[in-house]
């Protein structure tokens, strides 16, 4: 790969932007606890989670498997200070444009560096079970360990 | 098997709306679709996650293939949408 490595999932997912067990009454509320989750981090300002809420109206942002991955495009890079990522479980659902979610995962990266991140993450989420077990975890080790990797290829 | 390679015009690559914009038009072209990466790596291009690990960005070269009835005529249009910038429509 001749572009810069993208740096180890598990290493963006500060400890306050994982939150296991949680409710959220919509699809925007559930995005707004995400963008909380990266904002609590210090990782992006408040006008961030407006432009994820934007993008969402604008495209779907779900992707399969009960997991969604709300994002804003480059008019929210702006407000990014530092790639990273939330990580916020829904066990009871969320309508999510009539698919249901289970997991959000929020994604915040400076540049291009979106494209990256999601290609490791979609990468992950694609192996077997994976997408499955994160529904369901109820430890955050087991999500760190679903974000590390076990070999490169 | 018929198949068309492509340079992504998207200016921000082939993810977030763009990359749905065109899994949801393989999803619907009637026989399956695979997409390749410059990598060689091959996933079904009817499904967001494969698309989105490929990791494409703007003017990458990718390989769209399909096999059957209406195949030719299928990759015709995805090519064509993937030659557009699908992030400014």
């Amino acid at each position: 790969m001749a572009r810069k490595p993208a740096p180890a999932l598990a290493g963006l997912l500060a400890v306050e932007s994982l939150r296991l067990g949680q409710s959220a009454v919509d699809r925007d509320d559930a995005i707004r606890q995400v963008g909380a989750a990266l904002r609590d981090s210090g990782a992006v300002d408040d006008s961030y989670v407006e432009a994820m809420l934007e993008r969402e109206r604008s495209v779907s942002t779900y992707v399969g498997e009960g997991i969604a991955i709300p994002h804003a495009t480059f008019a929210g890079s702006d407000a990014v200070r530092r790639d990273a990522l939330a990580i916020v479980q829904f066990p009871a659902g969320v309508d999510w444009d009539g698919h249901d979610v289970r997991v959000c995962v929020g994604i915040a990266a400076q540049g291009n560096g979106h494209i990256a991140l999601l290609s490791q993450l979609a990468t992950v989420l694609l192996a077997r079970d994976n997408a499955a077990t994160l529904c369901a975890a109820t430890s955050p080790q087991q999500v760190l360990g679903l974000l590390r990797p076990k070999h490169s290829k | 098997m018929p198949e068309r390679t492509v340079s992504v015009a998207s200016s921000i690559g082939l993810h977030a709306r763009p990359a749905a914009l065109f899994s949801q038009a393989a999803a619907k072209a009637g026989v399956p679709v695979t997409i390749t990466n410059a990598a060689g790596k091959t996933v079904n291009a009817a499904s967001i996650l494969g698309v989105l690990s490929l990791g494409v960005d703007h003017g990458d070269q990718v390989t769209i293939a399909a096999d059957g009835e209406g195949a030719d005529a299928a990759l015709d249009i995805l090519a064509q949408l993937l030659g557009r910038d699908l992030d400014k429509e």
